[in-house]
Order: C-alpha cells, then sequence, then structure tokens
C-alpha cells in the first residue's frame, strides 16, 4: 500500500498522460472502498466525470433506501482531490482544509454522478467545487466547495 | 438515564452500526444521550486516503461526523421522523495519526420545530486538539415510509431477498 513521492510522481504524469483519472483514483484505497470510479468525457478534454456505482455498503437509511450521507460527501471530496491531481500540476496528495456540503435531494439506491470544477489556483490553496447528481445533471443531489493545500 | 433512552440506545445501535455504510466502515457507539452522541472508530487499512502517509480519507470524517451529528438529532425527536442532513460544513485542523482509532462526539445545540442545529468533532489523543470540526443542520420530516406497516413489509422483504431487497425497493 505505502507508497514514496517519486513513484506517486511518476503514476501521476503516467495517467495524465494517458488521459485516465481512473489510474489516480487506483492509488487511494479509499476509493475502491466505496466503488468510486472516473473517465475523461471526450480524448484530450480535461473534462472528467466521476460516479459511484449502487452497492449494499453504501446504504446509509435501509428504509427509503437512500446513499449515506457520508459516502456522498466522501465521494464528492475524492473526486475534488483527484480533479486536482488530474487537472492541474500538482505532485502531493492535496491536504483538505475545509469542506462544505449542502445535500439538496435524497440520494436514491442508484449510480451517483458527480463532476468537479477549479474555480481558483494559488500558491498554497485551491479551491474546487463539485456537484452530483443521478437521474439529470439539472437536478443535483447535493452540492460541495472544498479548499485544499497543495503546497 | 431515562427508559426512553435505555430502550433507544440498543436500537439505535443496531441501525448505525449493523446496517449498510456503518456496518462496511465498522465504528462503535460509545455513548448516547439527550441530544449527545459519541462514537469511535478503529484505524483501517481499506479507508486511507494518502498512500504515502496512511493518513485515512477526509472522507470517513465526514461519514463519521454525518453520523454521530444525525444520531444525535434522532435522539431529540418526540415522534418518529427521518432526519436527513440539510448541510454538513467540516474544518480538518490537522491530519490523523494513522493506526490510531478516531474518536468523534456530537451535540445538538439548538432544537426547533422544522431544524436541528449540531456541532460535532473529532479527536484521537486529545478532545481538546481535534483533528475536525463540524457544523451540521438536519430536517425534521414525518414520513409515510415509516408508519409500522411499511417498516414491517421492508424488514420482511430484506429477510427473504438480502441485500437485492433494496434493489427492488429502489427500482419501483
Amino acid at each position: 500500500m505505502s507508497l514514496d513521492l517519486e513513484q506517486l510522481t511518476l503514476s501521476l504524469s503516467q495517467a495524465r498522460q494517458q488521459s485516465s483519472p481512473q489510474q489516480i483514483l487506483d492509488l487511494i484505497p479509499y476509493s475502491s472502498f466505496i466503488g468510486a470510479q472516473a473517465k475523461v468525457l471526450k480524448a484530450d478534454s480535461e473534462n472528467v466525470l466521476y460516479w459511484l456505482e449502487r452497492r449494499a455498503s453504501n446504504i446509509g437509511n435501509p428504509s427509503l433506501p437512500a446513499i449515506h450521507g457520508g459516502v456522498i460527501g466522501g465521494f464528492l471530496e475524492l473526486s475534488a482531490s483527484i480533479e486536482v491531481l488530474y487537472t492541474l500540476d500538482v505532485n502531493v496528495v492535496p491536504k483538505v482544509v475545509d469542506f462544505s456540503l449542502d445535500y439538496l435531494r435524497p440520494g436514491r439506491y442508484k449510480t451517483i454522478y458527480a463532476n468537479c470544477t477549479v474555480l481558483r489556483q494559488g500558491k498554497k490553496l485551491v479551491n474546487v467545487t463539485a456537484t452530483a447528481w443521478q437521474d439529470n445533471p439539472e437536478t443535483p443531489i447535493a452540492t460541495a466547495r472544498c479548499h485544499f493545500l497543495i503546497s | 438515564m431515562n427508559l426512553k433512552l435505555a430502550i433507544f440506545k440498543p436500537m439505535l445501535k443496531l441501525a448505525m452500526e449493523r446496517t449498510g455504510h456503518g456496518a462496511a466502515l465498522g465504528f462503535e457507539l460509545t455513548r448516547v444521550g439527550y441530544g449527545e452522541v459519541e462514537m469511535s472508530f478503529a484505524y483501517k487499512e481499506e479507508v486511507v486516503g494518502n498512500p504515502i502517509t496512511g493518513v485515512v480519507h477526509g472522507g470517513v470524517i465526514v461519514s463519521l461526523l454525518d453520523t454521530c451529528c444525525g444520531s444525535a438529532a434522532i435522539t431529540t425527536l418526540k415522534r418518529p421522523a427521518i432526519t436527513p442532513t440539510m448541510d454538513l460544513r467540516l474544518d480538518y485542523m490537522h491530519p490523523a495519526e494513522p493506526n490510531q482509532p478516531i474518536h468523534v462526539s456530537a451535540k445538538v445545540y439548538r432544537n426547533t420545530s422544522n431544524v436541528m442545529f449540531c456541532r460535532g468533532s473529532a479527536w484521537q489523543d486529545d478532545p481538546e486538539n481535534p483533528i475536525a470540526h463540524c457544523v451540521a443542520t438536519f430536517m425534521k420530516v414525518e414520513s409515510p415510509s415509516l408508519s409500522f406497516g411499511n417498516v414491517v413489509r421492508r424488514r420482511f422483504n430484506r429477510f427473504i431477498h438480502g441485500n437485492k431487497a433494496f434493489e427492488k425497493e429502489a427500482d419501483k
């Protein structure tokens, strides 16, 4: 499991070259724990789609059934950090400083999709927003905003 | 401890520790009081977020604090209702130490007719030196899905079909 900085830098540049954000996700054990996946939408574009297929171990409220709010939060935080690693030239694991999440609709027991936008990149801080939806991107189930320390 | 909480605690423990994501993460509710809940979580390699240092992923802290604050909110209910999270804000003070348990506590500091305001914190050695602090708000929603008949029907379906029952429920 343990990885050194050199291997990480190598894997990151390889993933960027091959347009495969999934390779970065595979480095992080938590992503397979919840089952997060990622791909680029069009070749050469930096637009990454993240998704989380339904699985019983992600259920929070079995009486609805609904996806656990913490899983939605964890998934958005993970997506935002992958976005930073994939689209920016950052070769350290970004540290989360704060994370703010608004739940808009219940997460039904279906696949969750997410996309992220880097709003500002400074020398030390990056601000990223992430939006999650299920059936339709027009009806998001949650939005998140996140600050990462990258120095 | 009053009688209501004495009956309530094992039910809450069962609902939080044994189902879905709670069971997958594997935490324990260590204290349940009126509007106050404490939990602890033992370190696991499966949930590491930083492969270099072995620190757990922030998503785990989100799940722990969301569950803990949500549980604290449930303990203040007078009638059966679901308590969806409206929003959650988390500040990370410093990274968690690998291979050490994480303790979480949450408290409802204001309870109104529709909304519950909670705050929570996560720490390892010293509660005064938290790894994260959060504030969260929860809605009170009285839902028909909580009626006695519906709960019994779902329990029965899950007993018969196991996890497939969730898919049937969602596909309806």
